[in-house]
């Protein structure tokens, strides 16, 4: 037997007291949205629960679907630690629209089924937008204000207050004692493994509320832009996607597609964000880039602390 | 005089007749050769390049992922350390390891004085574990803390050692 095993059904059952919590954790995640049967959040659920959601008939309203004749298109492919077991999505196609659901995909619960971490996520999307900033604001102190370099009157028997300057700051037009001094940068570095784990809890919070859709391939039959609006809002139901494939080198109808609309964005798999996926309502993955996202991201989960960047060669990575 | 003489003859000798030896550091004048480099042409063998030696260097290079521990033949190992149960136990909670596959149980000691133990990596029901953790602790009746989003369990005061040992019976 190996340290870890590969995925397993693990049936666990929890205390009564914490079912209220649950069901409050379920309604904030929108497991109450007229999903027919299990659905891969519900799904997901129960591993991140440990128990079997199908004993609870409050939940569904069907039974759930078969297995069996239902091919796996994706199986993780780095080892499952025991107690979790890989969350499914299904795999779609933007092909047409009878051949919608072609089979399941096994997501790596480590990725897809983290706790729902959203101090992390908020961490890492104001990291994002703040990391580019730079505040142009400079306000003239009082040395940079043009003039007022003479004492204005004689120090003594003057009758006025006594003043060294006309622009010092409690002047009018004088100078800004405490203001903003030059352009400012705002850049920081999160440490790299809240930045993945971020991305993780996105991918994760995407799953649960049933906005992420993985896909075989981004190929399209036409390159008429209604198609894909059509396909989009009759699958996805939602108004902005975010469609993510491997390489730089995309097929050419769902390249045109997209930079007609304004609403359907495409990227490669390392340009993926925090930002873009929260801003965009539907992520649509391909089992490529799934695959490509595994790899990278479950690396952290094994890695030493650098003792030098990762830039520079170590002896098995990259 | 007669052995600075014999000297200056010698010098005369191998240098190359008619000029005096007032060239560069190491080299005579303009146009002039030392006679040893006239007479044997020296067999200089040009810079050769060879990647054989480059293995030294590439043996010196640290890994970046960490191994999975190697299989013992019986446990604990000698440095007491022993792998999780497999299949893992059948409790409402779950403790998993840390990256270098040891028991999460560490100390902290903050104002000189306040001494807590921590258990990070919870995962599922951690209300249990504090119960358990109580009920293991229950002379001492300590002080703890859930922060169920993050999965951490603080306890009030030093018990490392007692629930690493009490963890490592369970199986996690």
């Amino acid at each position: 037997m190996t340290y870890f095993q590969a995925p397993q059904e693990v049936a666990l059952s929890l205390g009564v007291g914490t079912g209220a919590a649950l069901l409050l954790i379920w309604a904030a995640l929108g497991a109450w949205e007229p999903g027919q049967g299990l659905t891969p959040a519900r799904r997901a659920l129960s591993t991140l629960t440990g128990e079997d959601l199908t004993r609870l008939e409050h939940v569904l309203t069907t039974g759930p679907p078969s297995p069996t004749g239902v091919p796996l298109l994706h199986h993780c492919d780095l080892p499952v630690p025991m107690p979790r077991t890989p969350v499914q999505a299904w795999v779609e196609s933007l092909w047409g629209y009878e051949e919608t659901l072609l089979g399941l995909a096994d997501l790596h619960p480590n990725m897809f089924a983290v706790p729902p971490r959203l101090d992390i996520l908020h961490e890492v999307a104001i990291w994002q937008k703040n990391l580019k900033r730079i505040s142009y604001a400079k306000a003239k102190i009082r040395a940079e204000v043009r003039g007022g370099g003479k004492k204005p009157w004689k120090q003594k028997d003057s009758g006025q207050a006594r003043h060294g300057s006309i622009h010092s700051p409690i002047w009018r037009g004088g100078g800004i004692a405490h203001g903003p001094r030059g352009p400012t940068s705002y850049y920081y570095m999160l440490p790299m493994k809240i930045q993945v784990l971020g991305l993780r809890v996105t991918l994760t919070v995407k799953l649960m509320q049933d906005d992420l859709h993985v896909v075989d391939s981004l190929e399209l039959p036409t390159s008429d832009p209604r198609y894909l609006l059509d396909l989009v809002r009759h699958q996805c139901g939602g108004d902005s996607v975010l469609l993510v494939d491997v390489d730089e080198e995309m097929p050419q109808n769902i390249v045109s597609v997209v930079s007609d609309l304004k609403t359907i964005n495409l990227g490669p798999a390392v340009g993926l964000n925090v930002h873009s996926m929260l801003k965009h309502q539907t992520l649509v993955l391909t089992l490529n880039t799934v695959a490509f996202l595994e790899k990278k991201l479950l690396w952290h989960d094994k890695c030493y602390t650098a003792i030098y960047p990762f830039r520079l060669p170590y002896s098995d990575f990259p | 005089m007669a052995i600075f003489s014999v000297v200056v003859a010698v010098v005369a000798s191998a240098l190359c007749p008619g000029l005096k030896a007032c060239g560069l550091r190491g080299r005579p004048a303009c146009g002039l050769h030392w006679q040893s480099q006239t007479q044997e042409p020296s067999a200089y063998p040009g810079i050769v390049e060879s990647t054989e030696e480059y293995k030294f260097v590439e043996r010196l290079i640290p890994p970046a992922g960490i191994l999975e521990p190697p299989r013992h033949q019986s446990y604990p190992t000698p440095s007491s350390w022993q792998p999780p149960k497999d299949p893992p136990p059948l409790l409402p909670y779950f403790i998993r390891r840390s990256r270098m596959h040891n028991v999460p149980v560490y100390t902290e000691l903050t104002h000189g004085n306040r001494q807590m133990t921590v258990i990070p990596n919870v995962e599922r029901d951690i209300w249990a574990l504090q119960k358990d953790v109580e009920e293991f602790l229950t002379p001492l009746t300590p002080v703890t803390q859930v922060n169920e989003v993050t999965g951490t369990l603080c306890i009030k005061g030093y018990f490392d050692q007692q629930l690493k040992a009490w963890l490592l019976e369970k199986g996690f």
